[in-house]
């Protein structure tokens, strides 16, 4: 009898320890959250690009970002790199890469300073990484830096180019580096200032909208266009794009044609000098994609 | 309930008391006749304009969220002046636009101004 109403009353205060765990687990758990949405509303999170992040904290970003590029760029087949193409290279990295990396014994321009993370030094990157992962960045860009997806500038063969020169960074001397740079200025033979718009056209292939949908990233076309099926700022700059499929006019101007969407894409200010709509040098492929898939938003 | 909705439950009430703080002066006019005028001269048969019933057409851009557009007819800047001189004159602002002169009033363009601005 004694013995049963021992049972009983240990059984009872288990059951009581019970409650008590769970009501800490779920108090702990409401306080959790009310911390984190206090921490975001009442933004203590400081975004300033000169409050780098904590140390572990950096080295775990820096491993994310090193084991995302590495799993992807094994996918890549990488050309044997030659001189030739470092050469071709060069000239796109004097023209989109230097600004924000610099060159050796060449500073980077005001926007690659103060940048949370740093453009990394190229040659030193080159150093510590095989050309697969020099490739797959430049042509898929890096979210959460200032890197861009160079794919809707460049052709793979020329993003090689480029990385068949960075490979080779880091035996250049700044002299050499100068010397290379100086013989151009003689010869000013190409057009430097040019040479995405140089680069050999992509084969026409059938209109993709999904490339095109990745396109609008790709031109940064939502930074001013409300777009159904992305995901982006939300911007009221120029007119939402839902229903532009059944749209009877492109701009107020223009016929809703795919033709006319695709030279609308291309070349904005000759259709409507007044625009605001820029000219983004939008290739010919790239639109036609853009235009497929804006004409499935319905 | 997980924990995912918990957060988002206590979140809602401190988005809710926040952001909207923004706010302009109104434009002159008087919305519910800029309302009317809108029925009257037809705008929804070009136009999706929320708020106006059977204001569905697809011939220009929606009218969602006008108010808060940066540029009107993809050229002028979007204040309250530039807004009904579009409406009354658009050739003037853009001589290749498919928008045609309605011959709206001052009084209803200021009102239909009036009714845009609301669309936030």
């Amino acid at each position: 009898m004694n013995n049963q109403d021992r049972q009983d009353s240990v059984q009872k205060i288990r059951k009581r320890i019970e409650i008590h765990v769970g009501i800490a687990i779920a108090a702990l758990v409401v306080a959790m959250g009310v911390g984190a949405a206090g921490f975001v509303y009442w933004g203590a999170y400081n975004v300033s690009a000169l409050q780098q992040h904590t140390e572990p904290v950096f080295t775990i970003l820096n491993l994310a970002l090193d084991r995302s590029i590495r799993q992807r760029a094994e996918e890549v087949e990488p050309p044997p790199l030659t001189p030739e193409m470092a050469e071709q290279g060069r000239l796109i990295y004097q023209n989109k890469c230097v600004q924000c990396h610099g060159a050796p014994g060449v500073g980077r321009d005001d926007v690659g300073k103060g940048m949370t993370p740093v453009p990394p030094n190229l040659a030193h990157t080159a150093k510590t990484k095989n050309a697969d992962e020099i490739f797959w960045p430049i042509k898929h860009g890096i979210k959460m830096t200032g890197m861009p997806s160079w794919q809707f500038t460049f052709t793979d063969e020329q993003i090689w180019n480029l990385t068949a020169f960075i490979m080779r960074l880091p035996e250049l001397s700044p002299a050499e580096y100068q010397e290379l740079v100086a013989n151009d200025s003689v010869e000013e033979s190409t057009d430097r200032n040019d040479v995405s718009a140089s680069a050999p056209a992509r084969d026409t292939a059938l209109p993709d909208p999904e490339r095109g949908k990745m396109a609008m990233y790709g031109y940064a076309c939502i930074a001013c266009h409300r777009i159904p099926g992305t995901v982006g700022p939300h911007s009221d700059v120029g007119p939402p794009l839902k229903g532009i499929g059944e749209r009877r006019y492109i701009a107020g101007v223009l016929a809703n044609n795919p033709e006319n969407m695709v030279r609308w894409l291309r070349h904005p200010t000759e259709v409507d000098p007044l625009t605001a709509m820029p000219d983004l040098d939008v290739t010919e492929q790239d639109a036609r994609d853009m235009a497929a898939y804006l004409e499935t938003l319905r | 309930m997980t924990a995912r909705t918990v957060c988002l439950l206590l979140l809602a009430p401190l988005l809710a008391t926040g952001c909207s703080s923004d706010e302009a002066e109104p434009p002159p006019g008087d919305t519910q006749k800029g309302r009317a005028a809108i029925r009257e001269y037809g705008c929804g048969s070009c136009h999706v304009i929320p708020g106006i019933s059977g204001a569905d057409g697809h011939t220009g851009p929606s009218l969602e969220r006008i108010a808060k557009r940066v540029y009107l007819a993809g050229v002028l800047p979007n204040t309250p002046d530039d807004m009904a001189r579009w409406i009354r004159e658009p050739e003037t602002v853009d001589p290749r636009t498919a928008m045609p002169n309605m011959g709206v009033s001052e009084s209803d363009a200021r009102d239909i101004t009036a009714y845009l601005y609301t669309l936030k």
